[in-house]
């Protein structure tokens, strides 16, 4: 018996999810029809809630139900801090440690010039926006310490830079409760190239 | 190069990397013994995988790999040192020297000498870009490659002269011009000489060598533009 061509589609459809392949499509495809149709019904119609309803905060660019999401309007963030990180994961990482209290840009991506995407595929001319509304008074660079982390803020400092805004880029070296023993060398290494005067 | 092979304490450098089912990347390194190699690190996006970090463009690495076939498994890496990260306008043109290894050198072809070229170019940079020494870097990879310019003497076999015009005719080398010609192609002949001496302190000679490789590569990497030199143009825009 050939595969009915729904399920075919189905399974392929199910592969679009990253570390899917197609025997685990399979499994899935099989799985929703044969022992949880209802599973099946809520899933389809989570999805199409989910992608009507969801879409990008139109100041921070992070996944909002809202117009502006509800970081964005509220009162008690400082809004002449901006921050500006990678994806929404990483900003959920920075409102963890409640050392922060103003406000986000979402990049969605980072600048990686050999998988040919650059600042136009980033739509970074957004963020330049966003930090020029007139309130903001200093751009945190929150990227990651990657190569790819750090083509992206120089790029934004540079287009910031003559916008009299003040730029800052998180700071990096070893971690808090670290040991020099156990540090790995290329921070150690870094740390020491980076070491900051005490004598303030 | 298809039989089963053990490599271990290898120096290298990543080139590129990009995730490999859910939790591996595959990494395109430049070594110095086997040349350009892809590498399967199993585990490598694993949140306390030892490799995570590990794995950055432009720092010297000893890699160790196993296996056989186009894609090996890497097995160990090791730190090296002595390389202060890039930033800046360093990590544009670090990502430039990239993308040229990555479209010019065939796999598992040895180029010790490269090799040699591109980690001296990549510990220049720590000090700021000269550009200099992407020209430099240019026509080693070119040299190479087996596409060397031909610097000592023009198209038909006559000494170079400093004062005369040459249009470069690529695989024929330099052909005298009567008068200067405006292509990209069209050189002074103090360029050659300079070039052929890696002198780059005369701005003119500097200035038609940057527009002569530019032509040469866009040639030999067939005609496609590269990525890191529109992010580049992108960047000078601001």
């Amino acid at each position: 018996m050939s595969t009915p061509s729904s399920l075919e589609s189905l399974i392929e459809a199910l592969r679009c999810l990253p570390g899917i392949g197609p025997k685990s499509a399979q499994r899935m495809a099989y799985h929703l029809l044969q022992r949880d149709r209802k599973g099946a019904q809520r899933l389809a119609d989570a999805l199409q809630h989910a992608l009507a309803a969801i879409r990008h905060c139109e100041r921070c660019n992070t996944l909002t139900e809202a117009e502006i999401c509800e970081r964005c309007t509220s009162p008690k963030r400082d809004a002449t801090l901006l921050c500006v990180v990678e994806t929404p994961v990483d900003m959920n990482m920075m409102e963890q440690t409640h050392a922060y209290s103003g406000l986000y840009y979402v990049i969605m991506g980072r600048v990686s010039p050999l998988d040919g995407i650059g600042p136009r595929e980033l739509q970074l001319e957004r963020l330049l926006a966003r930090a020029c509304d007139g309130v903001v008074q200093e751009v945190i660079l929150a990227t990651n310490y990657t190569n790819e982390g750090e083509a992206t803020a120089h790029y934004l400092s540079e287009m910031l830079k003559s916008r009299d805004i003040h730029v800052t880029r998180i700071a990096r070296g070893v971690p808090v409760g670290g040991e020099l023993e156990y540090v790995d060398a290329g921070t150690l290494a870094q740390a020491v190239r980076e070491r900051r005067s005490l004598a303030e | 190069m298809n039989l089963r092979h053990k490599v271990d304490g290898q120096p290298a450098f990543v080139l590129h990397a990009y995730p490999y089912s859910e939790t591996s990347l595959i990494v395109e390194a430049f070594s110095r013994d086997f040349g350009r190699v892809a590498l399967l690190a199993r585990g490598a996006r694993r949140p306390r995988s030892a490799l995570r970090g590990l794995l950055l463009a432009f720092q010297p690495l000893e890699l160790g790999w196993a296996g056989k076939g186009e894609v090996q498994t890497l097995m160990k890496a090791e730190w090296q040192g002595g390389q202060p990260l890039l930033g800046g306008k360093a990590l544009f043109c670090g990502y430039y020297l990239n993308e040229l290894l990555m479209h010019l050198l065939p796999r598992e072809d040895a180029h010790e000498r490269l090799f040699a070229t591109y980690a001296e170019t990549l510990r220049r940079f720590a000090d700021g870009v000269r550009e200099s020494d992407l020209r430099r870097f240019e026509r080693a990879l070119l040299q190479e490659l087996g596409y060397g310019l031909t610097l000592e003497h023009d198209a038909e076999g006559a000494p170079l002269d400093a004062a005369t015009h040459y249009a470069y005719e690529i695989e024929r080398g330099p052909v005298r011009l009567q008068r200067s010609g405006n292509s990209a192609l069209s050189v002074s002949g103090k360029t050659l000489i300079d070039l052929a001496r890696d002198d780059f302190s005369d701005p003119r000679s500097l200035a038609e060598a940057k527009q002569l490789m530019r032509a040469l590569i866009t040639h030999y990497t067939g005609g496609k533009g590269l990525e890191t030199r529109k992010i580049f143009m992108e960047l000078q825009e601001l």
